[in-house]
């Protein structure tokens, strides 16, 4: 996108009024000190009494959770609403809604990051830790959802025994045991990378020793040389190209737990496309819904801009056009595959009794998002915030009609049935938000929240191009 | 529910003392000290079962040894050994493992029904009809499969009580002995029995001996379902007490009166079978025309030869609730209970002309009605092929008006034979005799033998009080239910399968009635009380059995003596007695129609109250069965309890809606109960099931339901009064297995009408096709798979097919299913979650008029599909697909992830939410089938095909071949399911040999694949229902 700026400005040799100029990805005068400073300023400074009263929440329902977990594993699945024909409901929803979530982070770090699309720095450090938070709620569900989990855990997976029992590698579920710890592993691999560089920063300036120890064994003995820096780009880099897929394959499988079966409303070829574009568009909207008020209280506002967050709302308009025609898509055929089973579950959406939740999500996914049409509201916080939050709780839903409301309504009228969540299902919900406040709230304070090192080597580049800028040289992205 | 959530009740291990003051202070506690050392010292009865209150499954295999080696050694007992012998078709060699059958019978309002009882290392699990007993067939119904739960109820009552306090049967028997002198100087004028219905000849001799011993004591019979009405009406008719008989063989049309006759009466297993074989436009006879020519059809009853049986009957049923027989109907007319009598009237105008002026009154202008002037032509067409049949909860009046018909059409389909009961008279005015001589003081000794009759008896008979004036009162019950707290004496009554007895069904086919266990819980048969009574204290029931039969053969000695006789007949169960003697009485016209003449039809005014006899609980005795509660009500699918009934129209009338509780008042009753709105009820009535609201001490009955017997008067036992209704604001979520009704236009459970006789026997060679021309087989053949299918060595595919023609959507598939496959109740919480955990289950579909609706039934387990949805997004491989054809699922390996169940568009998975076996208290544990695993908490489950009876049936022919084996035949192996089918609407067998009946049913034209699109190949085809309509109605 600067280089497409760049590139007008060059060809039409036009001078830019003021107002359409890009805002720059760092405001303000800055130096590695400034930086440093300001970044590792969180880390080091009391987190003050609003960090605690959040945490005091976030853990109050990471409890709750750890209390229906134990409820659950001790009496059974029945703690939940699930019945016949609603067997998954509650449990497959938050997975696939916190699965979705998740797929921001690897978005802005890897693949933006092979497009060179410089705005991804500060923010990449954020979205990869709520990638690994969001992935470790949604990983929990599968597991739990379980009827035997203690089975489950390792019966799923492809470990050697004496009885020669494999899984049944043509189940969707196997394939979502191997994308979700894939995409794990190197969600985290590539989180961790990314921060050894910012470690060994904190372990430099610690001034306590306990935390130059700490910060000193995870920093893996980082010297900065020109060898490290080699590696440790390479590594990156790596782990970037080897993330690209995931992004895609991730979400793909997940729709295939639904795609591969034989239920209306599940049974959907556009599914895959589909999933990810949902996934990116909750993904963003979860970045922005967390960096919002992330920025404004650890005063990132230098490095995390108005061009940051504008490009984001676009990227939101884009997934949400993307999600808006994979409904279109659907509803195209269900109708048009003329099966009375098809029909019948459209209908059922529109009309059923859950069809005000349907109204909602698209309401949620595909109404709202389009208020960033306008600039004005792509740069008004507050419209932002409300809009990043309706997406998120719209993505729910969406989660919540192909779920619940396909299985509610299925072939055989008479087996049709209606699903109540019961108190522990919104206990465990409100419990992984609390597992995911609670490790995002303990991800600030003890870790740089925006990619320090590389926010300096983008301070370096910028300054680079704007020197050629002024310096009349043709202004291009080769400046890297 | 509360009472299954309840934690099991102490189960007592041997509790060891060390020292002789340990031991003592085991003493103290009696009532908890039964499985301790001192009890089974000092007890008194060594055969009896004192221990089982309560008692582990080792504790009871220790006690049947001990039952065993105590009767081999049996010197110092107090009974002679009593022999019970398995039935003779078992193979000769029994080994431990090996289930056992045995031939007994279980009567119900005094009809008995022959059973098999399946028994594993002593302990009965399984009940099944004996194929030689008349009323039977082999079928069960779900009141006998019940028994399997009841023997194990653990509610029941579990000792004798004196005054409310803990006595013993020996105390009792004592007092007995003290006061049968007393009694006898009076001849036992003051002592009196109460019992129920019972037609059984050991009774008979129980009484005559009691006789000899009280020559003026008293019997009197009360049932809250009495057949009074039937016997009343005859004597108008006839002028004396009758038992009609129907063959519905010979029925080519019926019209059934608000008679219920597929799931009520003495013998409706048989009647549902005889009824079924034509209700199916197909011939039933072996090698007979698959296709009859056309000519064979035009005049049924001129039909000759082996083609007689390629028709089908038509039914007419006139009633006001919807009845499982209302829904086989193929026309229904809906009808308030009071009305019926006019309906009946107006038919008997019709086909009698002579009579029709003396019966114009009371038939009032039903006479111009289009339904009833079009059956009674085609009732008069058929003549003598026709018949029509009333329910016993109408008037004499009724049941004559339909002697009168039935003699004017001639009809073959009914005879009359002599009553077998010992009392026909067991309706209230029995009851109000005894209660007005309780109040005269006339009464010193009461013997109540009957079900409960302070809950059932009317409530202007105030029959709980009048026992109050009674000295004595002796009450033997299997629980202690509302009637125990008027009994001086509580006696826990032994369970039809912890005792000795015979029973006899309308044809007199007496069946053995022999015990499958040793009383449970201290139970008291009825053989010994009665014995007591007749100073035959010192002889067991069994004593007593064999010496009513040895008196009943009198002087002609059976070849080979009495005991090889007796052996003979316990062990085959039936007792051959000789052909029912048919009797041939003529209707005293005249007399009925002076009697007919001054009646009006009666106008009740607002709402009609219709009592009705449950499905479930029947007048209330089963309430504490948790098989049977849990059972949806075939319409309503309503389980754990009763509503109120209410037609579409009517309840928007009243402005009342579905779940609702409404106040129900009659005669200044009142009672609460919600309502159901149901399709296809009359308007203006509710209809309210007895039998639920229990206050007794039954711990799975109490509550559930209202109790609809305070609105219950001798002027109108069943009907005919008004019903005051009011909104209470009160809501009660209702557990209801299916909750949509409507098939939505897709092609699930087909059915088809025709309207002529030529039609049906050409079978719509196009049936299916007409109604869903994308969805069949016929039309498309079979999809194309990448996959391979895999077969066995042996060949076998196992498959199913079911009649949805002959289905009436009883039941008893269900239960008899529960009972093989260890299926669990979950209670009525669960059910409304939609947890509960049937494999099979009857979708009912509503078609047509929402008003007057068309029904079809259509069974649902696993239909074993060949391509299966379910197996391929198993992640461990959990449920896998035999080479057999069976889709098996593997417990052991199951996680519960549930994806199968999501992906199966049948929905025939079931889940484990929750460790349903928790419920299981004390005995309950002992009815499990050992062959069947019991599925732990987390696990899906589901239709076998009953594969453990495949494994047996195969194991069984090795075993007779040395190891070998042989091809097992065509219905050698019969699902669960199968057996219990009156109806005969299920067939299994295996598609391999073409000539298998599964195969010829696979290929009728009716077969369909339900959800064919889907390619899933179900091995489980449903034939189409085919309804034979009126031309002149349709």
């Amino acid at each position: 996108m600067s280089s497409a700026a760049a590139a007008v400005t060059s060809e039409g040799k036009v001078e830019v009024p003021a107002h359409l100029r890009e805002t720059p990805l760092i405001e303000g005068p800055q130096s590695d000190r400034t930086l440093t400073d300001s970044i590792l300023h969180p880390v080091w400074r009391d987190p003050g009494r609003g960090w605690w009263m959040m945490l005091a929440i976030t853990s109050t329902l990471l409890g709750i959770l750890l209390l229906c977990i134990t409820y659950l594993l001790l009496t059974g699945v029945g703690v939940w609403g699930n019945n016949s024909p609603v067997y998954w409901a509650f449990d497959i929803i938050n997975f696939v809604w916190w699965v979705g979530i998740g797929h921001a982070g690897t978005l802005i770090s890897a693949i933006l990051l092979l497009f060179q699309q410089g705005w991804r720095t500060s923010i990449n450090r954020f979205a990869e830790a709520m990638t690994l938070f969001a992935v470790i709620c949604a990983a929990m569900f599968p597991a739990l959802h379980t009827g035997r989990p203690w089975f489950a855990a390792y019966w799923l997976v492809p470990i050697p025994n004496t009885m020669q029992m494999w899984p049944n590698f043509k189940s969707p579920l196997v394939w979502d045991v191997f994308a979700i710890s894939t995409y794990f592993t190197v969600s985290f691999l590539f989180w961790y990378v990314g921060l050894i560089p910012d470690l060994a920063t904190l372990r430099d300036a610690s001034v306590s020793r306990t935390r130059r120890l700490v910060y000193g064994i995870f920093s893996l003995g980082w010297r900065g040389s020109a060898r490290h820096w080699n590696n440790w780009k390479w590594a990156y880099l790596l782990l970037a190209g080897l993330s690209t897929p995931l992004v895609l394959s991730v979400h793909t499988i997940v729709s295939f737990d639904f795609a591969t079966s034989i239920i209306p409303g599940w049974h959907t070829t556009i599914f895959p496309p589909y999933f990810v574009a949902g996934a990116v568009f909750s993904g963003f909207a979860m970045v922005l819904s967390l960096l919002i008020p992330a920025r404004k209280f650890m005063g990132l506002h230098h490095v995390v801009t108005m061009r940051h967050i504008e490009n984001m709302c676009k990227v939101i308009l884009a997934t949400g056009w993307m999600v808006t025609f994979g409904y279109a898509c659907e509803m195209f055929a269900d109708w048009y595959s003329g099966s009375v089973f098809e029909i019948g579950q459209l209908i059922t959406r529109f009309k059923g009794p859950y069809a005000p939740l349907f109204w909602l999500l698209l309401f949620c996914n595909c109404v709202v998002p389009q208020v960033f049409w306008s600039k004005t509201m792509r740069t008004n916080l507050v419209v932002i915030w409300i809009v990043a939050l309706l997406v998120n709780v719209g993505m729910w839903l969406e989660r919540f009609v192909i779920v619940v409301i396909s299985l509610h309504q299925d072939f055989i009228p008479a087996s049709w049935g209606m699903y109540r969540p019961t108190l522990v299902d919104i206990g465990m919900f409100a419990g992984t938000m609390g597992l995911f406040g609670t490790a995002f709230l303990l991800f600030l304070k003890f870790v740089p929240a925006v990619a320090l090192a590389e926010i300096k080597e983008l301070r370096y580049e910028t300054e680079l191009e704007l020197a050629h800028a002024h310096d009349g040289a043709h202004s291009t992205a080769e400046s890297h | 529910m509360s009472s299954l959530d309840r934690k099991p009740p102490h189960t007592s291990r041997a509790r060891y003392w060390r020292s002789v003051e340990d031991f003592k202070s085991l003493d103290a506690p009696r009532e908890n000290a039964s499985h301790g050392y001192p009890e089974l010292v000092g007890r008194e009865f060594p055969v009896g079962a004192t221990e089982m209150d309560g008692a582990t499954r080792r504790d009871f295999l220790k006690l049947v040894g001990l039952t065993a080696a105590g009767t081999m050694a049996s010197g110092c007992m107090r009974n002679p050994p009593e022999r019970i012998l398995p039935y003779t078709r078992q193979p000769a060699d029994i080994r431990p493992g090996q289930p056992l059958h045995y031939a007994t019978s279980a009567a119900l309002d005094g009809f008995g029904i022959g059973l098999l009882v399946t028994s594993r290392e002593g302990r009965p699990i399984k009940i099944e009809g004996n194929p030689d007993h008349a009323s039977s067939l082999g079928a069960s119904g779900t009141f006998e499969q019940g028994l399997a739960y009841g023997v194990y109820d653990p509610q029941r009552g579990k000792s004798v009580k004196r005054a409310g306090q803990a006595a013993g049967w020996k105390s009792f028997l004592s007092e007995v002995k003290e006061r049968l002198p007393v009694w006898q100087k009076d001849g036992g004028e003051k002592v009196r029995f109460l019992d129920g219905p019972t037609a059984s000849p050991f009774d008979g001799w129980l009484r005559k001996q009691i006789a000899l011993a009280l020559p003026k004591a008293r019997f009197h019979t009360y049932a809250a379902v009495s057949r009074d009405a039937i016997y009343a009406g005859s004597e108008l008719a006839f002028g004396e007490a009758l038992e009609p008989r129907f063959d519905f063989d010979k029925a080519r049309v019926v019209l059934a009166l608000d008679d219920n006759f597929l799931e009520d009466g003495p013998d409706r297993l048989a009647v549902a079978r005889a009824f079924a074989a034509h209700r199916v436009p197909a011939p039933e006879v072996e090698g007979g025309p698959a296709h009859p020519t056309e000519g064979q059809a035009e005049h049924g009853h001129e039909e000759k030869g082996a083609s007689e049986s390629a028709w089908m009957n038509r039914l007419y049923v006139a009633e006001c609730g919807f009845s499982v027989t209302g829904a086989q109907a193929d026309h229904r007319l809906r009808v308030r209970g009071s009305e019926i009598i006019a309906v009946a009237a107006a038919v008997y105008a019709a086909v009698s002309p002579e009579g029709a002026g003396d019966v114009a009154a009371l038939a009032g202008t039903w006479s111009g009605h289009k339904w009833v002037k079009a059956v009674a032509k085609d009732l008069a067409a058929r003549g003598p092929q026709a018949v029509v049949t009333a329910g016993v909860r109408h008037p004499a009046e009724v049941h004559a008006l339909v002697a009168a018909i039935n003699v004017a059409l001639k009809s073959q389909v009914v005879t009359y034979q002599k009553p077998v009961l010992l009392d026909v008279k067991s309706g209230p005015s029995s009851l109000a005799e005894l209660g007005a001589a309780a109040i005269k003081g006339e009464i010193d000794t009461l013997v109540i033998t009957a079900w409960n009759p302070v809950y059932t008896a009317p409530v202007d008979l105030h029959f709980g009080e009048a026992l109050r004036k009674i000295p004595n009162v002796v009450y033997l019950g299997q629980f202690e239910d509302e009637t125990a707290p008027y009994a001086h004496w509580y006696l826990p009554a032994a369970h039809e399968l912890e005792s000795w007895g015979d029973s006899a069904n309308p044809d007199g086919v007496v069946a053995i009635q022999q015990p499958l266990i040793a009383p449970l819980f201290n139970g008291v048969q009825r053989g010994e009380l009665f014995g007591a009574f007749a100073d035959k204290v010192d002889r067991g029931a069994y004593q007593l059995l064999k010496e009513a039969h040895a008196a009943s053969l009198g002087d002609a000695a059976p070849a080979g003596g009495f005991e090889a006789w007796w052996e003979r007949t316990v062990q085959k169960g039936v007792l051959v007695t000789a052909a029912p003697v048919a009797v041939a009485p003529t209707l005293q016209s005249a007399k009925l129609l002076e009697r007919l003449r001054p009646l009006k039809p009666a106008a009740v005014a607002g709402i009609e109250l219709n009592l009705i006899v449950d499905n479930k609980v029947y007048d209330g005795r089963y309430g504490d069965n948790a098989w049977l509660q849990e059972l949806p009500e075939p319409l309503t699918k309503v389980v754990w309890g009763n509503t109120a009934i209410l037609s579409p129209k009517t309840a928007e009338r009243l402005g009342v809606e579905a779940e609702a509780i409404v106040s129900l008042e009659v005669g200044g009753q009142t009672i609460e109960a919600p309502i159901f709105v149901l399709p296809g009820h009359a308007d203006d009535a509710i209809s309210l099931a007895v039998g639920y609201g229990r206050s007794g001490a039954e711990a799975i009955a109490r509550g559930v339901g209202a109790n609809a017997y305070p609105l219950r008067s001798t002027t109108n036992p069943w009907f005919g009064a008004t019903v005051k209704l009011a909104l209470t604001g009160k809501k009660d979520r209702l557990g209801i297995t299916q909750e949509h009704w409507a098939m939505e236009g897709r092609p699930i459970a087909l059915t088809h009408d025709v309207t002529a006789p030529k039609e049906v026997q050409k079978r719509q060679l196009r049936l299916i096709e007409e109604q869903a021309p994308e969805h069949t087989i016929t039309m498309h053949g079979e999809q194309p798979s990448l996959e391979f299918t895999t077969q066995s060595a042996e060949g076998y595919r196992w498959a199913m097919a079911i009649d949805m023609s002959k289905c009436t959507g009883c039941n008893a598939c269900i239960l008899a299913c529960e009972s093989e496959n260890n299926i669990l109740i979950v209670g009525k919480d669960q059910v409304r979650r939609g947890r509960e955990m049937h494999w099979l289950r009857i979708d009912r579909y509503f078609e047509g008029d929402l008003a007057d609706p068309q029904v079809v039934s259509q069974p649902m387990a696993c239909v074993q599909c060949e391509k299966a949805p379910c197996e391929y997004v198993c992640p461990v491989n959990a449920t896998v697909h035999s080479d057999e054809g069976l889709n098996d699922m593997v417990y052991n390996r199951c996680v519960g992830t549930r994806y199968c169940a999501n992906n199966c568009p049948y929905k025939v998975r079931r889940f484990n939410y929750l460790n349903w076996h928790n419920n299981l208290q004390g005995t309950l544990e002992m009815k499990m089938n050992p062959d069947v695993t019991v599925r732990a908490r987390g696990v899906i489950e589901k239709c076998t095909y009953c594969v453990q009876r495949i494994e047996q049936a195969r194991i069984a022919t090795r075993i007779e071949n040395h190891g070998k084996g042989r091809m097992l035949n065509d219905g050698e192996v019969v699902t669960a399911c199968q057996q219990s089918c009156a109806s005969g609407a299920i067939t299994f067998g295996s598609l391999h040999d073409p000539k298998s009946e599964v195969s010829k049913k696979h290929k009728d034209e009716r077969a369909y694949q339900v959800l064919w699109e889907l390619n899933t190949r179900p091995r489980t085809r449903h034939l189409a229902k085919v309804r034979n309509l009126n031309p002149e109605l349709a």
